[in-house]
């Protein structure tokens, strides 16, 4: 129904939807680049991800292809290692992770009663390096350059002496150029679960996809650093030499494996967790009764997504690892056993006690329990050393992770795509396509891995170009594959079942499966507002208890129902009782992300092809762009110049010393401790681990610059602090200055550790200590800088009358940052200084 | 409803766990490379390269290793002990009737312990992904009697009698020894001015393996000439360069060569 021209609705409600309309509405031609929209971008992101998926899919088949006959010669081994590497890349980073990212971005707000998410430039900011990233990538594959050592590039294959070509060098910046939008997307989905849930959504009222999605984010933020920071160090080490991973210069390859699982492993839960969130959204619906054990269900992700942490282990326990680090991470992987048996005991009782009925999403869901069950039990197989060490890097192992993989999110994703496709398009799908589409993928995909298994015991192992007809594995080998075009058949089918439904589709109900979430609640397909009023909301079941919600929401009957203040605007709620706090006013449309993501894909170009000095200037313009972006806010007149609020209404967010945005900067140095103690990581690994380290009996560091630059740094963070406790008394007389004086003393660290560095005198081409210590200086060098030009920024802020004491947000959010830095400086001295030299060096 | 999730998601997990770790910890524990009471176990080392197996047999006492290649010889009906390590790339150690695998990392040594019931022949092959050739790194693998297993050592320990300088050891010389040790081969003989510094198999015993290239090629008479013709088409993107520079008959020359070392 599309609500402007209900005949129903009184003239006011109608000014209300047209103006809520023209506020929002996404521009159209050129100006479709700078949409900022949650929906629109969540489709977007979906829709990328599914063209990936088909990338990913075709080369599925071509590696199918070659393995269905003994000695085949349809591929050369150079082309299959480029074939197998891409094919697990592009699944998991350009598939896997972002399509799900999509489906939270598209949902979240729908879900807690939010108009958007709360940095809708960020979104937009993540999509644009996703699509450009995934873009860099894959265009190695047509330029005959891509990386062909396996998804997980263990060193040494994949550094410059055994990769010499480019591969790696697009595998690297490609990732992590992508990986930047998964960070983007973690933060502002934690931050919009925390701080935008409508009136009243305590967090135990919160629907159970959102504590899924937050628990996902949140393992976004803290699990994807330790990779950027391997994949930072392998990028120097290929272009520069910095011996990291190289025994020979002190380093060790094996901490790019631990670098590398540290995050891979709790990815493989970053992939679960949202498709599990879909089953626990569905069941209830189609079960007919509310989930039982709700709290279960939470304790149980909250556990799985600690013990996440602890598992990434188990993917080296053939590396030599010590014999008590094997057995604890051998009996912690058992243990992730007793969450996932909590969960789906959960869905079964509430299936057993509810009264079922039986759909085309259903059939997905119990296509998820058949399959992740197996997977889940292989997993705890695997769990067992002298059973990995067996079939670890054997076809059974490839098996198992299609199975806990495709099981775990594939299903339950295609499950969602069933169940929302009537919210996002307003029609119904056929149910007959579906069903072949889902036999087909259901069968071929068993015909295709069932029998991997024993391929696997058979002795065959993964990533083998071809095999011989003597090991007796031609027929398993054979039936895989056919089961593979069976499930890309299938595949075709479920894409044509879509396409067709745009047009052909029967026009859907309000409500087509009777479900209880608020994400129904709204007109179909959705507004770009969500929602015209903002419901005050106590159920963990909107629709099943408040049935009348989805009418008087559209006559405007809830909160925040005025617009010719012409802003957009969302609640801003207490994180743990959902109380109102405040009007989150949003930034609208805009070319910055696009503009900050385009001069980033040009700095990941040209180290491609190693023009350094343009990555240095395409570096420098990014980061005017995201300055630039970040001008306009507080009482700039493209944000909010105009604080009034309707009576009764909590203040706007920028003129509070809380908001979301504060909440922002820490859940980003969430992520941004993760780098830290990943550096720290690889300083004390190698130290105590890499056989060749070679520690000098003296630092090499200046101590009194290091304790100087320290200083200058202490006495920014207390002369901040004492400018935001006067902002807090609406005090701002010396503001200006007192920022003034703070950038200077940030200037003054940073010239002082330039010093350190010089003086220093390191060989960070020879050896892993030095240039270890030099990528640590660096980190520090750069946030030291950061500090100071924000802190520039804000006195030149409150000149233009941005920043005062009546819009006193970003101050406190620039604290944070030095805060951050504060810590980090003074545990790196400890760190690089004090413990090496009380130690005293190497012998 | 509160018994069914507690019995099936903690209860039934714990459970199954438990039973699995009584089984597997003694298992496990049965592969570490421990002690032994008696003796102490055959040693044997074995080194990765892309994309090949080096094998050593360590020499007591100042004595030189025996070193062969993509051939492991052991003794039957005793743990035999594998100190395993890389060349180059991560590799990995695995004899599947034999039981678990072990990563060959550069840099570091590190021990599996072994053990064949009874004399045989088994596969061999690399399980890490270690690059074009990963596919084509086999290894033959041969379980002796521990009195078979001594005479086939000794035979290699005892010194070789010198080698004759004859047309096809001198081509030798010039055409591959920069990269091929053959033991007791006239250090005048070798001409070295090869850039890389790529170590190739050592071929001191190549007449008595029973495979060429790490199991790409059955050993036979002519094989060798003919994988020096065609190498990289029998194993495309291995290590060793193309020999379209040298005439056919000084391959044949050479590969006839060859085929005669044999202790």
């Amino acid at each position: 129904m599309s609500d402007t021209k209900d005949a129903s609705l009184t003239p006011d409600t109608r000014q209300l939807h047209e103006g809520l309309a023209r506020v929002w509405a996404n521009p159209r031609g050129l100006g479709a680049l700078t949409v900022v929209n949650h929906t629109t971008l969540g489709l977007r992101f979906m829709a990328t991800g599914a063209v990936f998926f088909l990338i990913g899919g075709l080369l599925a088949m071509l590696i199918r292809t070659q393995l269905a006959f003994p000695d085949n010669n349809f591929m050369s081994n150079e082309t299959y290692n480029q074939v197998f590497t891409m094919h697990g890349t592009v699944m998991m980073f350009l598939f896997a992770i972002p399509i799900l990212e999509g489906l939270a971005i598209y949902m979240i707000p729908k879900m807690i009663g939010a108009r958007d998410l709360v940095c809708p430039r960020l979104t937009a900011f993540g999509y644009f390096c996703y699509l450009f990233g995934g873009i860099i990538l894959t265009a190695s594959l047509f330029l005959d350059m891509a990386p062909s050592s396996g998804w997980f590039m263990y060193t040494p294959l994949s550094s410059g002496e055994y990769s010499p070509g480019s591969g790696s060098d697009f595998w690297l910046l490609g990732i992590t150029f992508v990986e930047i939008s998964a960070l983007s997307a973690g933060v502002e989905l934690v931050v919009s679960i925390l701080r935008t849930r409508t009136e009243g959504m305590a967090l135990h009222k919160m629907p159970l996809f959102a504590w899924y999605i937050l628990a996902m984010a949140l393992m976004i933020v803290v699990g994807f650093p330790p990779l950027i920071l391997g994949s930072i160090l392998l990028e120097l080490e290929r272009a520069t030499g910095m011996p990291f991973f190289d025994p020979a210069g002190g380093g060790d390859p094996v901490l790019w494996a631990h670098l590398f699982w540290l995050f891979g492993h709790p990815e493989v839960y970053i992939i679960f967790l949202p498709g599990a969130g879909i089953v626990a959204t569905l069941i209830p619906v189609f079960a007919r009764r509310p989930i039982v054990g709700y709290g279960w269900v939470v304790a149980a992700i909250v556990i799985m997504g600690f013990v996440s942490f602890g598992l990434w282990v188990h993917h080296m326990f053939t590396l030599g690892i010590p014999q008590l680090a094997t057995a604890f991470f051998s009996a912690a992987s058992m243990l992730v056993a007793i969450p996932t048996g909590i969960q789906l005991f959960v869905w079964l009782s509430t299936l057993w006690l509810g009264r079922p009925i039986m759909s085309l999403p259903m059939l997905w869901i119990l296509g998820f329990l058949v399959i992740f069950v197996l997977g889940g039990l292989t997993g705890v197989m695997l769990a067992l050393v002298p059973f990995n060490w067996q079939v670890h890097d054997t076809h059974f192992v490839v098996a198992h992770m299609h199975y806990v993989l495709v099981g775990g999110m594939l299903f339950p994703l295609l499950a969602g795509l069933y169940y929302w496709l009537p919210q996002v398009s307003g029609r119904m799908p056929s149910e007959r396509l579906g069903k072949w589409s889902f036999w087909l993928i259901f069968l071929g995909f068993n015909l295709t891995f069932l029998i991997m298994h024993w391929t696997g015991l058979l002795g065959m192992r993964r990533r083998v170009f071809t095999y011989d007809t003597a090991m007796g594995w031609d027929i398993y080998n054979l039936i895989s594959s056919i089961g593979g075009f069976m499930m890309a058949g299938g595949v075709a089918l479920l894409i044509i079942d879509v396409a067709l439904h745009f047009r052909f589709g029967k026009p859907a109900p309000q409500n087509p499966w009777n479900a209880d979430g608020l994400e129904w609640a709204m007109p179909k397909p959705p507004t770009p507002y969500n929602f015209v009023s903002l419901p005050r909301l106590e159920t963990r079941n909107p629709l099943w208890d408040v049935p009348e919600l989805p009418r008087t929401l559209l006559e405007g009957r809830h909160g925040l129902a005025t617009i010719d203040h012409g802003r957009r605007e969302t609640w801003g709620s207490d994180p743990l009782t959902g109380k109102l706090r405040e009007v989150v006013h949003l930034p609208t449309n805009s070319w910055w992300p696009l503009l900050a993501a385009l001069s980033l894909a040009v700095v990941c170009i040209s180290l491609l092809v190693r023009l350094y000095p343009l990555a240095a200037v395409a570096t420098l313009i990014a980061v005017g762009f995201l300055l630039r972006w970040s001008w306009e806010n507080g009482a700039h007149p493209k944000a909010a110049p105009d604080a009034t609020v309707a009576p009764g209404q909590p203040p706007l967010h920028s003129r509070t010393m809380n908001g979301p945005g504060v909440w922002t900067m820490s859940v980003s140095h969430l992520a941004n401790g993760s780098l830290y103690l990943s550096l720290l990581f690889g300083w004390f690994y190698l130290w105590t681990v890499a056989p060749e380290w070679r520690m000098p009996e003296t630092s090499p560091l200046s101590m009194p610059l290091l304790v100087a630059a320290g200083l200058a740094l202490t006495l920014g963070v207390l002369l901040l602090a004492k400018l935001v406790r006067r902002l807090r008394r609406r005090h701002d007389a010396g503001l200006r200055a007192g920022m003034n004086v703070a950038a200077a003393l940030g200037a003054l660290q940073s010239t002082l550790l330039i010093g350190v560095v010089w003086l220093a005198e390191l060989a960070p081409t020879e050896s892993a200590h030095d240039a270890t210590l030099l990528v640590a200086l660096l980190y520090v060098l750069i946030h030291a800088l950061l500090g100071a030009l924000l802190c520039l920024l804000q006195g030149l802020r409150v000149g233009y009358g941005f920043v005062s004491a009546e819009v006193p947000l970003e101050p406190v959010v620039v604290l944070r940052l030095w805060y951050y830095n504060l810590v980090v400086y003074w545990s790196l001295f400890v760190a690089i200084w004090v413990i090496p030299t009380v130690l005293g060096g190497a012998p | 409803m509160l018994r069914w999730v507690l019995g099936g998601g903690v209860l039934l997990p714990v459970l199954s766990i438990v039973a699995l770790l009584i089984f597997a910890a003694p298992t496990g524990r049965g592969m570490l490379p421990l002690p032994l009471a008696t003796t102490d176990p055959e040693r044997i080392e074995v080194i990765g390269h892309q994309w090949w197996w080096e094998v050593r047999y360590p020499g007591e006492e100042g004595e030189p290793d025996v070193v062969t290649a993509n051939r492991l010889v052991m003794p039957a009906g005793e743990p035999v002990d594998f100190r395993v390590t890389s060349e180059d790339v991560i590799h990995a150690f695995w004899i599947p009737r034999l039981g678990g695998k072990r990563d060959m990392v550069p840099g570091r040594f590190s021990t599996i312990r072994l053990e064949a019931d009874a004399p045989g022949v088994f596969g061999g092959q690399c399980a890490e992904f270690c690059g074009a050739q990963h596919t084509g790194m086999q290894l033959h693998v041969e379980a002796l009697e521990r009195d078979d297993y001594d005479a086939w050592l000794d035979e290699r320990r005892a010194p070789r009698e010198s080698i004759e300088k004859g047309d096809a050891a001198r081509a030798f010389g010039e055409h591959c020894a920069a990269c091929h040790r053959v033991a007791g081969f006239p250090d005048e003989l070798v001409v070295d001015d090869t850039e890389h510094d790529i170590k190739g198999p050592d071929l001191s015993d190549i007449g008595s393996r029973p495979t060429l290239g790490a199991g790409v090629l059955p050993m036979e008479e002519g094989a060798i000439a003919y994988w020096l013709q065609f190498h990289q088409m029998l194993k495309p993107g291995n290590r060793m360069p193309p020999h379209n520079h040298i005439e056919t008959e000084t391959l044949q020359d050479i590969g006839a060569w060859l085929e005669t070392l044999a202790p």
